[in-house]
């Protein structure tokens, strides 16, 4: 495999025959869903049946899926099939009540491994290629879902799993490593832990390409790992409840996500009003599954916000892109009557170069009002002894931060390496305010 | 040119015990030190020591952001009124004091005085060429 893309006659689709291709596989889903208790009943009661499409755009009148109608339907609502025909699980922790659970048959995993496959060839990941797949393995997707794809892409794969940065190190030289797979909160501690070493990835690594995801984070963060690593840094975006990674994924001009049309529905919406948004305009990601056997999921509100960029790409991939998901919409939290996302206070810490990649917002009670806290580790490597430039860098974030999000924050400078370190996504917001 | 070290360090117990710790683990003893604190919750602590790069290097792969500052040492001559005379000299040619400490030296030296000054070079010739006895960094380093 040497060309431009994994699957040229499917990437480069005409958009007609695309859309033509979506609802003929949209009926098919339909038909099949109905077969799941939970799709029989709903579609049966609404009168709704595969006759209801015409084209891809009649998929507005289902209805849509949440999140609350996969727990409530835990664990086997949503199968099409005998849990006997199935081969896989994954499910999502849930904190509170039932976790949501997927399960795949044979045809689904081969389908999300293509999808893999696509995505990390897309990025420029070759067979010829070292795979290191930094992250937990189980029952997270970001482990079994890219360790098939790289496989079914032919990259020799090194499942290394989560942690251990000096063991990845190892794996790296020892092994060739050309192109990594790790969540953005973990590698500015794998670049710190090269540091450690005397090494630099650039030099003392084959390294070449980076790709990331699971947590949402801004372009300064990619610029940031871009410089620190010195290779190219590709944002992918997927959700377990879409099969996890390999949903939509950046290509070289590394501008939006395409979003593989032909086994997803795209759609964005208003979160209130639920009515479909215009390109470019932010909404709520919903997302129909078109390739999946086991446990079809149509319309599902997946929280993310995100928007469709206008236009084609330049790299001649017809699928439509999506921008960098900008929050989930349980991670926004309101402070004296403002909304914020993290990402609005993360792309202002990852422009200043005294500030390290660490840092957490506390949110707490001190007398009758809400404080935001903003806790902040400093770079080591810019850090000259200087009290007034620290004192100013202090002031700066205080400021941006009050423009961007119009609360006004304490800013907490911290040791490098202060904050607590966890194995899998970063915590970002811990919200101490008492409830009233 | 002599260095100072300058560790950024948060304001909480056990952290000055701790950099004092990783030193003389490194094998470098301190001479000076004062410690700048922000209203903020955090200082930078400026340590005069024998081995400036040792410290420096030995507190990074402690996990301490650490820097190497340029210093002007001055003698402290025995006469009264030495000290704002220094003060007033440096601040007449717009030179700028960051910081300042004293120590005293054995019995019977005197005491030095630790000057974190923008622009070193040209303070030490100015302070030089007015009578002031600046130590070169080997003087420093032994003390
Ligand atoms: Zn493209």
């Amino acid at each position: 495999m040497s060309g431009a893309y994994w699957q040229p006659e499917i990437e480069t689709m005409a958009p007609a025959a695309l859309r033509e291709l979506q609802a003929a596989r949209l009926r098919e889903t339909i038909a099949r869903a109905m077969q799941s208790p939970f799709y029989g009943e709903c579609y049966g009661r609404l009168g709704l049946a595969p006759e209801s499409i015409r084209t891809v755009d009649d998929v507005r009148r289902l209805p849509f899926t949440t999140k609350e109608d996969l727990r409530g339907h835990y664990p086997y609502g949503f199968l099409t099939v005998p849990p006997q025909e199935t081969v896989r699980l994954h499910c999502s922790s849930g904190t509170t009540g039932n976790p949501t659970v997927i399960f795949h048959d044979r045809h689904d995993l081969d389908s999300w491994a293509n999808l893999v496959a696509r995505s990390m060839y897309c990025a420029g990941v070759r067979d010829s290629d070292v795979f290191q797949n930094i992250c937990g393995y189980g029952l997270f997707t970001g482990g079994l879902g890219f360790q098939y794809g790289a496989e079914k892409l032919g990259a020799l794969t090194i499942p290394a799993g989560a942690g251990n940065s000096r063991r990845q190190i190892k794996l790296m030289q020892d092994f060739g490593t050309s192109a990594i797979h790790a969540i953005p909160s973990y590698l500015p501690r794998l670049f710190d832990e090269f540091q450690a070493l005397g090494l630099h990835p650039a030099e003392d690594t084959k390294l070449r390409i980076i790709l990331t995801g699971a947590e949402p984070h801004s372009e300064e963060t990619r610029q940031r790992l871009q410089e620190m690593f010195r290779c190219k840094v590709f944002n992918s975006f997927g959700l377990s409840e879409m099969n996890g990674p390999g949903v939509a994924f950046e290509c070289d001009c590394r501008n939006g996500l395409h979003l593989w049309e032909d086994c997803f529905i795209l759609e964005i919406v208003d979160p209130e009003t639920l009515e479909p948004m215009p390109d470019g305009e932010r909404g709520e990601l919903v997302l129909t599954t078109l390739d999946r056997r086991a446990m079809p999921i149509l319309r599902y509100r997946t929280r993310d916000l995100t928007s469709i960029l206008p236009g084609p790409c330049p790299c001649g991939r017809t699928h439509r892109r999506i921008d960098r998901i900008t929050g989930r919409s349980d991670d926004m939290f309101i402070v004296k009557g403002c909304n914020v996302f993290p990402i609005q206070v993360e792309k202002i810490l990852m422009k200043i170069p005294e500030i390290g990649s660490d840092w957490l917002i506390v949110l707490d009670t001190v007398g009758d009002n809400d404080e935001l806290l903003l806790k902040v580790e400093i770079s080591p490597a810019h850090f000259t002894g200087d009290m007034e430039a620290l004192e100013r860098v202090r002031r700066r974030i205080i400021h941006e931060v009050r423009d961007e999000v119009l609360v006004s924050p304490h800013v907490q400078l911290l040791e490098p390496g202060a904050l607590p370190k966890s194995e899998g996504k970063a915590q970002r917001v811990q919200d101490l305010r008492k409830k009233s | 040119m002599a260095h100072q070290v300058s560790v950024f360090m948060e304001n909480k117990p056990g952290r000055l015990e701790r950099i004092t710790e990783i030193l003389s683990g490194g094998g470098v003893n301190i001479r000076a030190m004062t410690l700048a604190t922000s209203s903020g919750g955090w200082g930078v602590l400026n340590l005069l020591v024998d081995r400036p790069q040792q410290a420096k290097d030995a507190l990074t792969a402690g996990g301490f952001a650490a820097a190497l500052r340029e210093i002007v040492v001055v003698q402290m001559p025995d006469a009264p009124g030495s000290l704002g005379r220094i003060v007033g000299l440096l601040a007449k040619s717009g030179l700028n004091i960051e910081n300042a400490y004293g120590t005293v030296l054995r019995e019977g030296q005197g005491a030095i005085l630790v000057i974190d000054v923008d622009r070193t070079a040209e303070a030490g010739t100015l302070l030089r060429t007015s009578g002031v006895t600046t130590l070169e960094d080997d003087a420093v380093y032994r003390l």
